[in-house]
């Protein structure tokens, strides 16, 4: 009888062992806090050069409208100075990180991040030059579609109200279609939560949820708050279930001392 | 029908396992992941290393030497049929 309910219990533990490699995939795939991070450090950036263009472009036009000649010119020149060190900057972190040495900079904050951990990796998609273009191409459609309808969003030609919902369209078919293109199976099903969140905000509005800003920057608002807030949520997410991944991991890795140091 | 008695060790059973369902992955994810002492896997890695069933990948992360594993296709299949093996036996055992 004891026998019997050992056997069965090796059985299940036998069993079990076959579920490491779907935790491990699990884990791996959700170790989003390297693209959040990414994600911040771009946005930040992004935020830091439009504030500086844009105060010095004011400061100029300022100048020039109130016939300081002098102010004027400082301000352009100092926006020309601004543009080169930025050009310069751009240039030396594709120098870096960009052609042969992609990936690098993940790499460098993820080995920050999860030094502790160690590092454990899926199989890159594979990048043929049919792929790659592609890629870059349903990328500049996607930016100028967006960049457009924020826009016309501006300018009122679509109802600010609509802004978000019109987006949605290309938005949420192409985060999809990146994932399973370009991201999948490094990056988990997961990462499909910011298009879901993205095409439920946009169903929301339609119903007549208020959920919009109505301000002469709501399209501008309307568009990237949801966009980069869903995705931070989504990585967030990403990153919690990684931990419960792991401790699942580990559950099923961790051996008895004796068991652990035989040979 | 003989169970690959390198494989069948629990520990090296679960490095196997781990590789299984990655690209590769470094000595300090497997030491912290299985909780053995960094002798005790490098004994392990060895044994597997020298059946051919991992892949060795020594490089440097800035100034830190790391050392990452990958499952060869000999390791691949000779895991498989090591659970192939295992549930044959699994079911002698029932009927």
């Amino acid at each position: 009888m004891r026998s019997k309910q050992n056997n069965k219990s090796q059985n299940q533990g036998m069993e079990k062992l076959k579920e490491i490699p779907k935790w491990t995939r699990r884990y791996t795939q959700n170790r989003t806090l390297t693209i959040l991070a990414l994600m911040v450090m771009l946005g930040l950036f992004s935020m830091c050069i439009a504030a500086l263009v844009g105060f010095l472009l004011a400061l100029a036009f300022a100048g020039f409208r109130k016939g300081n000649i002098i102010l004027g010119c400082v301000g352009i020149a100092v926006l020309a100075a601004v543009l080169a060190a930025i050009v310069k900057f751009c240039i030396f972190m594709y120098a870096k990180f960009g052609g042969k040495n992609k990936g690098l900079l993940d790499q460098i904050i993820d080995h920050r991040i999860y030094s502790r951990e160690g590092t454990a990796s899926m199989p890159i998609p594979e990048a043929t030059k049919k792929k790659k273009w592609l890629e870059i191409t349903v990328t500049i459609v996607w930016g100028t579609l967006f960049l457009g309808t924020m826009y016309l969003g501006m300018v009122n030609y679509i109802p600010v109200k609509y802004v978000q919902p019109i987006s949605a369209l290309y938005c949420v078919p192409y985060m999809v279609l990146g994932w399973y293109f370009w991201r999948s199976p490094r990056t988990g099903p997961i990462f499909l939560l910011n298009p879901t969140l993205y095409a439920i905000h946009a169903i929301l509005i339609l119903a007549g949820v208020p959920i919009f800003f109505k301000s002469s920057f709501g399209a501008v608002l309307n568009m990237s708050l949801p966009m980069l807030g869903y995705g931070y949520l989504t990585f967030i997410i990403g990153h919690l279930y990684s931990r419960y991944a792991l401790k699942k991991l580990k559950g099923l890795t961790h051996l008895e001392g004796d068991t652990a140091n035989g040979d | 029908m003989e169970i690959d008695k390198i494989i069948h060790e629990p520990a090296r059973l679960r490095i196997m396992m781990i590789l299984a369902g990655l690209e590769e992955a470094d000595f300090t994810f497997l030491v912290t992941t299985l909780d053995l002492t960094r002798g005790n896997l490098n004994r392990h890695m060895e044994k597997l290393e020298s059946a051919g069933y991992l892949k060795v990948k020594r490089s440097f992360k800035g100034k830190v030497r790391n050392t990452s594993y990958q499952l060869t296709q000999k390791g691949s299949d000779a895991l498989a049929r090591y659970w192939e093996d295992i549930d044959a036996v699994r079911r002698l055992g029932k009927s």
